[in-house]
């Protein structure tokens, strides 16, 4: 009798056990598989392209990346990227941190008001203000220019970083800061010689989301350089992809263009995952 | 010794002439900086080009002027000349308090200094740039669009200030007298890191924001030069302009029975000519209940198109947004317990996130394909769920639960990530205490989990319901070639609002 409850118990933790890998897999397969897709697509010829859809490519080839890697336009666009992103991140992260250790370490008037407004910042639609951005550039004469993202990314990089690094400020405890207050150090000493070290992770992982958005941008990017392909970014670049032959989109290459864009932005959230995680807390 | 010391027992110093003299710099350069600041804004007003026109007497033979203050908005909007205004001001009021030798004011001064210094730096390198750029760009021969003035102005500017605020910060609590609350240094240093972000703000948020409200209060074209007039809320009435009206269905003359569509549906009678004249168009025909011929309540709008496109906006938010979060808390829990490889699984949940939307609205629109080609109808067949491949992509019916899958798929893990880490900011020791007194885990979850997580929800939900504008890059690619003329309906609410909700009539022909 007891024998046969505790088997049957034993039997309903291993259902239970196998059940529980049986999501864990489906949450992988659901986020993993286009990104396979994309993978398997961009090693396929044009020919397997359109007959029946295969799971993995009947004869892979280079071809693809071959013709992609050797695209003027797309390396430009690549370098573009590259530059108009890490740099939007680090200026993000110097102003954000200033601001965010303002708005959670000291106290003065208006402090709630201004945390909403940050966060306000995040509501509103990007396609709402890109009229009156385009006068902003137009204005700095920085229109048709990589600079133009520079000057405008921050619209979305900077509300973000200045919300996370402030919940960061927040959940450090009080007494790291007053033994440096018994010793003298001015707040800005406080700043500089304590906190910002304890903050580094954080900064690893806003900087590494300001990236990843920066650099997966498109709206902005379209419209401020589209009258100068050479600052074009590698979205923008992806979405005009047209192949060699006219009238034929070369999905398969747009698919290697895709994977050499996406690769890069995947190591760095393999690298970091740990840190984005807790960063995110 | 801290400088906090020196405050309190320094001081006595102050009637020196050093005192003295530093008092005077510091009162004449803030009291100039405003006066200049102020001055550049009415200078700049009255010199520009729009205002003049504006400010002439009225031709005689009776055309309209453009009015002043609609001149002054759409040239310099209401933000930035406040904030000139005020700034100067308070320049001035510094000056004025730091020359009676005031220690907080001579700290406020040191702290403006630190961030003029850095402001003109910022123009110095910019002009540079800008001048290195058009050096190499022009063509020999011709003359380059250099910046030489503006370069050698910001650099000198950045020295002055940069001088001024070393020099100052070493001595002014030996230069200046008086005490200062612990609070109000606090504020100080408060207000002082705070003001790149306020400046980027008001840059490149509050102005644009401000000159997209303002205009689509005009009739403002794309590109127009001439001073657009002010309208009120016509582009509004325009685009949000409805009204309900009871048809009945269109009667066969013969029969007396209604006349049905080929496929089976009613077809109603249009709205009374007077306001199809007026420009009413119907979107939708709601039938009603009731004896007698069939009726149904006609909800006409000026703008048709527009007003389906808020539907579909309203339609793709509310079931994205709720799909993501439940799907987000699922997985979420399930992460959340204990087993190996967790660490990788989030590092997975993260990728879909990573692929740029460009990338990943083509790489659905792969999968999503008409024919077998596609791996979602191939997988479909396979698993012996439909017969023939769908048409995903350029049935109407199917177009917009398509674009809802691609957006749950790229944000559901990310969401859950963040839901992942309110989760494990839950107490454990509430489930055992709840465990302890018999609480199932059906009802854990409705009484501690769900309340708990509420914040993370909030925050992580709402942004995210505010970006329907994010569905423009989905589409442009998830769009198959035979409804770009016709009859899609997923039209994008974001490029319809730029076009004239916000930005009055005007067309902004590269979001077309």
């Amino acid at each position: 009798m007891a024998n046969q409850t505790s088997a049957s118990k034993r039997i309903a933790a291993l259902l239970q056990r196998a059940l529980f890998y049986a999501m864990v897999a489906f949450i992988a397969i659901y986020a993993l598989f286009p990104f396979y897709w994309a993978f398997n697509t961009s090693l396929k010829t044009e020919d397997e392209m359109f007959s029946r859809a295969t799971y993995v490519p009947q004869a892979p080839t280079l071809a693809n990346y071959r013709a992609v890697l050797q695209d003027d336009t797309f390396l430009l666009a690549l370098r573009n990227s590259a530059f108009v992103s890490s740099t939007t991140a680090l200026l993000s992260l110097a102003v954000g941190s200033f601001a965010a250790y303002a708005l959670g370490r000291l106290r003065f008037r208006g402090r709630t008001a201004l945390l909403y407004m940050v966060l306000s910042m995040t509501m509103f639609p990007a396609i709402s203000i890109l009229s009156g951005l385009y006068t902003v550039v137009r204005e700095f004469g920085v229109f048709g220019t990589p600079f133009a993202l520079i000057l405008t990314y921050p619209v979305f990089t900077l509300p973000f970083t200045v919300w996370v690094l402030t919940s960061f400020f927040r959940g450090l405890p009080e007494e790291i800061e007053q033994a440096a207050i018994v010793d003298g150090a001015t707040p800005f000493q406080r700043f500089r010689m304590i906190l910002l070290p304890l903050l580094a992770p954080a900064l690893v992982t806003t900087g590494l989301l300001s990236f990843v958005s920066s650099w997966n941008e498109y709206l902005f990017a379209l419209n401020f350089t589209i009258t100068n392909p050479a600052a074009q970014t590698v979205t923008v670049a992806i979405a005009q992809f047209s192949g060699v032959e006219a009238m034929q989109e070369p999905i398969a290459e747009i698919m290697a263009a895709a994977m050499i864009v996406t690769i890069p932005l995947v190591a760095l959230v393999l690298i970091f995952q740990n840190r984005i995680a807790e960063g995110l807390a | 010794m801290s400088a906090a010391h020196a405050s309190q027992f320094g001081g006595n110093q102050s009637g020196s002439g050093t005192g003295r003299q530093a008092a005077w710099f510091l009162a004449v350069l803030f009291v100039l900086l405003g006066v200049v600041a102020i001055g550049w804004l009415i200078l700049a007003v009255a010199r520009d080009p729009a205002i003049r026109v504006a400010l002439q007497p009225a031709p005689v033979d009776g055309a309209a002027t453009p009015s002043l203050i609609m001149a002054f908005l759409t040239r310099f909007g209401i933000v930035l000349p406040t904030m000139v205004l005020a700034l100067g001001l308070m320049s001035i009021g510094l000056g004025l308090r730091v020359r009676t030798g005031n220690i907080v004011a001579a700290r406020w001064a040191n702290a403006a200094l630190a961030w003029l210094a850095v402001g003109a730096g910022i123009v110095a390198v910019a002009s540079l740039t800008r001048t290195l750029f058009a050096l190499m760009r022009t063509p020999a021969g011709e003359p380059a669009a250099t910046q030489w003035p503006q370069f050698v102005g910001a650099t000198a500017a950045m020295l002055l200030f940069g001088a001024a605020y070393l020099w100052l910060n070493d001595r002014v609590d030996t230069l200046f007298s008086g005490q200062e609350q612990l609070g109000s240094r606090e504020r100080r240093l408060a207000w002082t890191l705070l003001i790149p972000t306020l400046a980027v703000f008001l840059l490149v948020a509050a102005r644009p924001l401000e000159q997209t409200f303002i205009r689509s209060l005009t009739d403002k074209r794309f590109a127009g030069r001439e001073v657009p007039s002010f309208v009120g809320l016509q582009n509004y009435q325009e685009l949000l302009g409805m009204r309900l009206d009871v048809v009945t269905c269109r009667v066969e003359e013969d029969t007396g029975t209604c006349m049905t569509a080929r496929d089976g549906s009613i077809r109603w009678a249009s709205i009374d000519r007077p306001l199809l004249e007026e420009g009413y168009r119907t979107v939708w025909n709601l039938p009603l209940p009731g004896p007698g011929l069939p009726r149904s309540l006609a909800v006409s709008g000026l703008d048709p198109d527009f007003l389906k496109s808020i539907w579909t906006t309203l339609l793709f938010t509310v079931a994205s947004v709720t799909l993501e979060l439940s799907l987000a808390l699922f997985m979420a829990m399930t992460v959340n317990s204990d087993f190996g490889g967790r660490g990788l699984m989030r590092a997975v949940m993260l990728i879909p996130w990573a692929i740029p939307t460009v990338v990943s609205a083509r790489l659905w629109e792969l999968m999503l394909k008409d024919t077998s080609a596609g791996i979602v109808n191939r997988m479909l067949m396979d698993a012996r769920f439909v017969d023939a491949p769908q048409a995903w992509l350029s049935a109407v019916t199917l177009q917009l639960p398509a674009a809802i899958a691609v957006d749950v798929w790229k944000t559901t893990p990310f969401m859950a990530l963040l839901l992942l880490a309110g989760l494990q900011s839950i107490p454990r020791d509430l489930y055992e205490a709840a465990g302890v007194d018999g609480a199932s885990r059906v009802r854990q979850f409705f009484a501690i989990t769900l309340p708990l997580l509420r914040p993370t929800i909030a925050v992580a939900g709402l942004p995210h319901a505010g970006r329907a504008a994010r569905l423009r890059p989905l589409q442009r690619a998830l769009r198959p070639p035979a409804t770009v003329h016709g009859h899609l309906q997923l039209r994008d609410a974001g490029q319809q609002s730029t076009g004239r909700l916000c930005v009055g009539r005007e067309h902004h022909p590269l979001l077309s």
